[in-house]
């Protein structure tokens, strides 16, 4: 297979695919090494961009995936006058942002920092599949934990959890922040496995 | 009337803190630097005129006006002289309480900050199209996949039954008893009542499978069953895998003859 079939190939799974396809995943179908398969989706990329195409590829919530570009939407819109998605809610966005840093995180974790009641907030998450329930906190009452979803690095156009901005350093509570790195670095695992599973299931 | 004119908007907060942090950011300073008297005020006069246009104020606003007020009534008391000369202690738990208050603002501010940076990359990404064949996916069961496919990922089970129903169509799918058709079972139930009346006694179950086979067995099982069910007959066994007997309902003759 020459190199030019590849890259057609590349391109052409990347349309097909409605999630994000891995980079191993490129690189099986083409029996060729992921650092190639990266190469053929940087050119890919390149292609696109300077024939001034309306698609482009992006990295998103650990791989690539094909879409159109962001000014084109209001024509796109015009066209398909779909059910433009409606925007998560403030609270739904502040509970978000906590969760996606401090996962594993219970809700009273959550209430406490935004200091209101967030049930609400968190059940429409679920709904929406922004987040999940990862299992309990070992303590009293056993509180359900909650971390994000592969589809919450989608909807908010990420690579992966570690390309969140860092939280500044508020002040001299240094503990509280090792905290925070450590919780992120298990809630990559999460994800990553996760993710896994998702690409399995398009290659189904 | 007048007033009828005007359209009053309020800000929303999404609870004390955010309200909080308004007034900080309105008074233009610095979370640390903020007189917890001066907070507290702010903060009372903003419920009070939520009050006056008759919006419900959120029990959690009150829960934090009472710890304002209580931060702020511990820095309006005298000291007791007799504390005076533990006066940097007495000073240093002051700080604390009032502290932790700004540590949680500070805490919540870097959440508040994060989740306007998602509300750019929501806004960014609403803006491209993905490729969707629209409607809810449906996995196909492949040979090499077990049944487990049908549950994984599915966090509804009305996914699970859609799933399900889609794994019938394609899958040789065989329900174990879609072949009885309600005819054999009333053939078969005819027979076994025939013979009872005929014989006009218990018999065992064994006696109406006339031809060898499981699927008999199956048939003359289901059949006793539903005839059990229309209060035809009543089947007794004296004890485990002991064998089945039938006896005939309407002829109470036939029970006190075996009793006899």
């Amino acid at each position: 297979m020459d190199r030019d079939l590849q890259k057609r190939t590349v391109e052409a799974l990347l349309f097909l695919s409605e999630e994000p396809v891995k980079i191993d995943k490129l690189a099986t179908v083409l029996s060729i090494s992921i650092d190639e398969a990266e190469a053929l989706v940087g050119e890919l990329k390149n292609d696109l961009a300077s024939a001034r195409r309306g698609l482009q590829v992006f990295e998103v919530a650990g791989g690539y995936q094909m879409g159109t570009l962001p000014e084109l939407a209001p024509y796109i819109e015009k066209a398909f006058s779909e059910d433009v998605s409606s925007n998560l809610s403030t609270a739904a966005l502040e509970a978000l942002a906590i969760i996606a840093y401090k996962q594993p995180v219970t809700r009273i974790e959550i209430e406490s920092i935004r200091g209101v009641r967030s049930e609400h907030v968190l059940e429409n998450l679920l709904k929406r599949k922004l987040i999940k329930i990862s299992g309990r906190k070992e303590g009293p009452g056993r509180p359900l934990l909650y971390n994000t979803t592969p589809d919450f690095l989608k909807y908010f156009g990420l690579k992966e959890l570690s390309n969140l901005p860092s939280l500044e350093p508020g002040g001299d509570n240094l503990t509280a922040q090792e905290k925070d790195v450590t919780d992120t670095d298990n809630a990559e695992e999460v994800i990553t496995e996760s993710t896994d599973n998702n690409i399995n299931s398009i290659s189904n | 009337m007048v007033q009828a004119e005007y359209t009053i908007k309020l800000p929303t907060f999404e609870g004390p803190f955010d309200l909080l942090f308004h007034l900080i950011k309105k008074a233009e300073l610095d979370i640390w630097s903020i007189s917890i008297a001066e907070i507290t005020d702010q903060y009372l006069a903003y419920l009070h005129s939520m009050k006056e246009l008759n919006l419900e104020i959120a029990s959690e606003f009150l829960v934090m006006a009472a710890t304002l007020l209580r931060l702020k009534s511990k820095l309006l008391l005298p000291r007791s002289p007799k504390n005076l000369d533990q006066d940097e202690d007495e000073e240093l738990f002051e700080i604390n309480t009032a502290e932790e208050l700004f540590l949680r603002l500070e805490e919540y501010r870097l959440f508040k900050e994060m989740s306007v940076y998602l509300r750019q990359q929501e806004e960014e990404q609403q803006k491209i199209y993905l490729r969707s064949t629209g409607g809810q996916k449906i996995m196909v069961l492949n040979r090499q996949e077990s049944v487990y496919t049908i549950w994984e990922g599915a966090n509804h089970l009305s996914d699970i039954m859609l799933r399900f129903a889609e794994a019938t169509k394609t899958d040789a799918y065989n329900p174990a008893f879609s072949a009885v058709d309600d005819f054999i079972i009333a053939d078969k139930s005819n027979y076994i009542e025939m013979k009872l009346l005929q014989m006009k006694r218990p018999l065992p179950m064994s006696d109406f499978i006339t031809v060898d086979g499981l699927w008999e067995v199956i048939i003359t099982f289901i059949s006793l069953l539903e005839m059990t069910r229309q209060s035809k007959v009543m089947l007794l066994q004296e004890r485990i895998f002991g064998p089945i007997l039938v006896v005939l309902k309407e002829n109470e003759g036939l029970k006190e003859e075996q009793g006899g």
